[in-house]
């Protein structure tokens, strides 16, 4: 273990280590790619390190050469050796087979869920005071239009939910509303599903378009219902500076 | 010396044999399903004449359903709040010519307006679920629906683009024929893979489709039917494609990648031994 190839194969190792289990402990996981990339870059420096300092490429690349060439060899060694060699080949047929064969996945779907709104949309306030009677109001409108799929309980589990790809917002997930602002469930909601852009797909959404059914003063007083029984605050723009 | 020869190459023929299990393995894998069921429709490549009549053909019990849950339609006015199809199990096979498709659907009883529908987006837009109505940050296509009802006896094959634009096209290419027992209806649609019609969905082998579907049931309740028009059970878009030829050239490319990754190896030695020698 005293060769250089053999140390530098111990640098990459620790490399490795550090890169994938000690720096994720301090801050957020590297991806993969990125590793690879630190990878590549420790072995180039190393290589060209020991070429540089007297050593020349015979005596970094000889263990590899000698390996490969099997001269002097006997056990483990030979055994590993054959193994490489039946290995590496089989390794490149799976890979043809991987890229050519048809697959059988339906195409990957990326879809937004929380899209930009658009500009007229962007930080209107709820223009109804917060009143006990407007929520009152607003619970019930949502009881009779919204309910029935995203659910009595705001849970996203109506009645009609089952059916739909993608499945109704569930309120009650901080993920949801609470990460919005008021004026942008007025968007969604008057708008409904087709008034997404594109990257939200909005070909697969049931949300009605609510503006040809409900008066905006329903809508908000929806808005005050929604965040009241799901237990939510809308975000603000103060949260936001 | 004799015995370690034995040894690897035993233990390269078992790694060799190991992979071509393992890639037969995991090549056969079924469709990914979905939290609520199945995602896709396969098409099921088969020989022969496909049971394009018959709901009951033995054939059908051959091939695995995918299967989809369905909502009230609460898109748009006038929308319904409950539905007695609630789920749906979809089976399909085409011969490299004509299609059929086989919807297995409960439904307690029997009657003149029971009516069921395949819808499919046409062309390269995307068109909504619901009757390719407009969308209005995307500009949206046609969609084709399949459309059968048990007093019709027949399929109508339609075109629309908007709520109130459903209309029958000019071309008749659909046929349908529903058969309802216990219960449970199945009903096949059929139709050839390729139409000369702009206004069809072209199935071509191999390529993703989006597909829908919708039931209505055509119960008499205090003088009324149950279910009509907007008010059906209704699924989001799914996914559906026609199973491709298999294609043996695959595996001349494979064998051509093991060749040549033998060949580098062996003049990759070779080299590095001249190299030592000299």
């Amino acid at each position: 273990m005293k060769g250089p190839l053999a140390k530098t194969a111990i640098l990459l190792v620790g490399m490795y280590v550090f890169l994938k289990f000690i720096l994720p402990l301090f801050t957020a996981p590297l991806p993969a790619s990125l590793i690879f990339l630190y990878l590549a870059l420790t072995f180039a420096s190393a290589m060209i390190f020991y070429t540089m300092s007297g050593g020349g490429l015979d005596e970094f690349m000889g263990p590899v050469g000698r390996f490969l060439t099997g001269s002097g060899q006997a056990g483990i060694a030979g055994t590993a050796r054959i193994l490489v060699f039946v290995l590496f080949p089989l390794l490149v047929g799976w890979q043809a087979y991987t890229r050519l064969a048809p697959s059988d996945m339906p195409p990957a779907e990326n879809r937004t869920i929380h899209p930009a709104p658009p500009g007229e949309f962007v930080g209107l306030a709820n223009p109804y005071p917060t009143t006990p009677e407007n929520i009152m109001m607003g619970k019930g409108l949502y009881a009779a239009f919204c309910s029935p799929c995203h659910g009595a309980n705001f849970d996203g589990k109506g009645p009609a939910a089952v059916g739909f790809n993608p499945p109704p917002a569930n309120f009650s997930d901080p993920g949801t509303i609470a990460q919005l602002q008021e004026s942008y469930l007025f968007w969604r909601i008057k708008k409904g599903g087709v008034g997404l852009p594109v990257e939200a797909m909005p070909w697969k959404s049931a949300m009605p378009r609510w503006e040809v059914e409900l008066p905006d003063e329903w809508i908000w007083k929806i808005i005050m219902g929604e965040y009241d029984g799901a237990g939510q605050s809308p975000r603000t723009w103060e949260e936001e500076e | 010396m004799g015995y370690k020869k034995i040894f690897n190459v035993a233990l390269g023929l078992t790694l060799m044999v190991t992979g071509v299990w393992a890639s037969c393995v995991l090549a056969s894998d079924p469709p990914p399903e979905g939290e609520t069921g199945s995602v896709a429709v396969r098409l099921v490549l088969t020989e022969g004449a496909v049971p394009a009549d018959d709901p009951n053909a033995a054939v059908w019990n051959t091939i695995a359903p995918a299967e989809f849950k369905l909502a009230p339609q609460v898109h748009w006015p006038d929308r319904i709040q409950e539905v007695t199809v609630k789920s749906v199990k979809v089976r399909g096979m085409h011969n490299g010519q004509d299609l059929a498709i086989l919807l297995e659907y409960a439904d307690p009883s029997e009657d003149a307006a029971d009516a069921a529908a395949v819808e499919f987006m046409v062309g390269d837009k995307m068109a909504h679920f619901a009757h390719g109505q407009e969308m209005l940050q995307v500009e949206g296509g046609d969609v084709n629906i399949w459309y059968w009802k048990k007093e019709h006896g027949k399929a109508t094959d339609m075109t629309a683009k908007g709520f109130k634009t459903l209309r029958p096209q000019e071309n008749q290419d659909v046929s349908a024929t529903g058969a309802w027992q216990d219960g449970t209806w199945r009903v096949v649609f059929s139709r050839p893979l390729q139409t000369a019609d702009e206004l069809d969905v072209q199935v071509t082998p191999g390529e993703w489709r989006n597909v829908a579907f919708a039931f209505w049931d055509g119960e008499i309740v205090d003088g009324a039917v149950k279910e009509k028009g907007s008010q059906k059970a209704v699924s989001s878009w799914w996914y559906l494609r026609a199973e491709p030829p298999p294609d043996n050239s695959i595996y001349g490319y494979v064998v051509l990648g093991i060749v040549l990754a033998a060949g580098f190896e062996f003049f990759l030695v070779r080299k590095i031994r001249r190299g030592n020698e000299s």
